[in-house]
């Protein structure tokens, strides 16, 4: 009986534990950007070979956490070819149990789409926008953030 | 007349200073256009080189390049394909990393000596071990690429930042050979038709203030 439950509990289980990486084009990523929504939105570009990018992560998996029941989604965007999706970075996801938004963009000619999203961007990870469109409020950082400035940004965008 | 004068003229100097102090901190680099400055940095042969040495070059393809990045690695086959077909032509490339060794181990001048020899690469890898050259370049990620073209007056002029192609991780998947196709069009003595192109890359590494 208990290992009936726990046959049935465990696919469940799992899939709450972490997020499934979805991958998306860019016309999707711009989606998101252009959401009208009244909510901050904290979009992190990352890839799991990236170091700084993998040291500040758990900056945002906490505000992930923290601001959960508040109008705040944080997005991971992972920069990782799809090719390597399986094999490193959903092994990554689940080694660190990452519970935020995850996305892999596929998109290999970075000159077709950094430019559209950001032209301050020049392509450089980690770098991370924060936006609200409904208060027409925006911030783009392309550089490691630390724990501090990334409270410290949310705080002040917050709805 | 001339005493009301005063005044302004020392609101005119505080605004003029004001755009002064705000313009420093955020020298972008080299745009397309601006002269490039030359170097004097370190190869792996233990020899400083500069542009100024090599008296028959055209231009350079100045590549910020390291070790570590998983980019750079994918390209370093074609970093050097890039300098065979384009150093008879005129067009030599000169590798330079810009990591910091405090912040990135490995990418050490001990570590670009063994990179170099184990691939062969028959151009030269400086380090910018101050990180001077990076900085007035205004280089922000590996591989980062800056075609400069040598001037009549000896200036070498920058005619194209950007990527080496559209397909980073998948070299029999590229379509557009982006840096390819500026040197084509400069050793053709033609205008470059895309100056500037963009890539994802690693982030350089800069040294602790």
């Amino acid at each position: 009986m208990g290992l009936v439950a726990a046959l049935i509990l465990w696919p469940a289980a799992t899939a709450l534990a972490q997020q499934p990486v979805q991958t998306i084009k860019f016309e999707q990523l711009q989606e998101i950007r252009q959401s009208p929504h009244d909510t901050l939105y904290v979009v992190n570009f990352w890839a799991t070979w990236c170091k700084p990018c993998i040291k500040e992560m758990p900056y945002f998996e906490a505000a992930n956490q923290q601001y959960k029941d508040q109008p705040v989604r944080v997005i991971l965007v992972s920069m990782d070819a799809v090719q390597d999706l399986e094999k490193r970075v959903v092994p990554f996801v689940q080694k660190r149990n990452l519970k935020s938004r995850l996305l892999l963009l596929d998109e290999p000619d970075g000159n077709t789409w950094i430019d559209k999203i950001e032209p301050k961007w020049s392509g450089a990870i980690p770098a991370t926008m924060l936006f609200n469109n409904k208060r027409k409020q925006y911030e783009f950082v392309e550089r490691e953030l630390t724990q501090e400035e990334l409270e410290k940004l949310i705080q002040q965008y917050k709805p | 007349m001339k005493k009301r004068k005063t005044p302004f003229l020392y609101l005119a100097c505080f605004l003029l200073m004001g755009v002064l102090l705000a313009a420093v901190p955020a020298d972008p680099g080299y745009q397309v256009g601006d002269a490039a400055r030359d170097f004097k940095l370190k190869n792996v042969d233990g020899k400083m080189v500069s542009m100024s040495d090599f008296q028959d070059a055209k231009g350079f393809i100045v590549t910020f390049t390291c070790n570590t990045c998983p980019y750079s690695v994918a390209y370093e086959d074609r970093i050097i394909a890039l300098h065979n077909k384009y150093a008879p032509q005129g067009y030599p490339v000169i590798a330079i990393n810009p990591n910091d060794v405090q912040a990135s181990p490995e990418d050490s001048f001990g570590h670009m000596q063994q990179r170099a020899k184990e691939k062969k690469f028959p151009f030269p890898y400086l380090l910018d071990e101050t990180q001077e050259i990076t900085k007035a370049y205004g280089a922000t990620r590996t591989p980062h690429l800056y075609v400069v073209q040598k001037q009549p007056d000896g200036q070498y002029k920058v005619a194209y930042i950007g990527t080496i192609d559209d397909s980073s991780r998948e070299p029999e998947k590229v379509q557009k050979k982006y840096a390819e196709a500026a040197l084509d069009e400069l050793v053709a003595g033609k205008a470059v038709s895309q100056p500037n192109t963009k890539a994802i890359g690693c982030t350089i590494k800069w040294r602790e203030a």
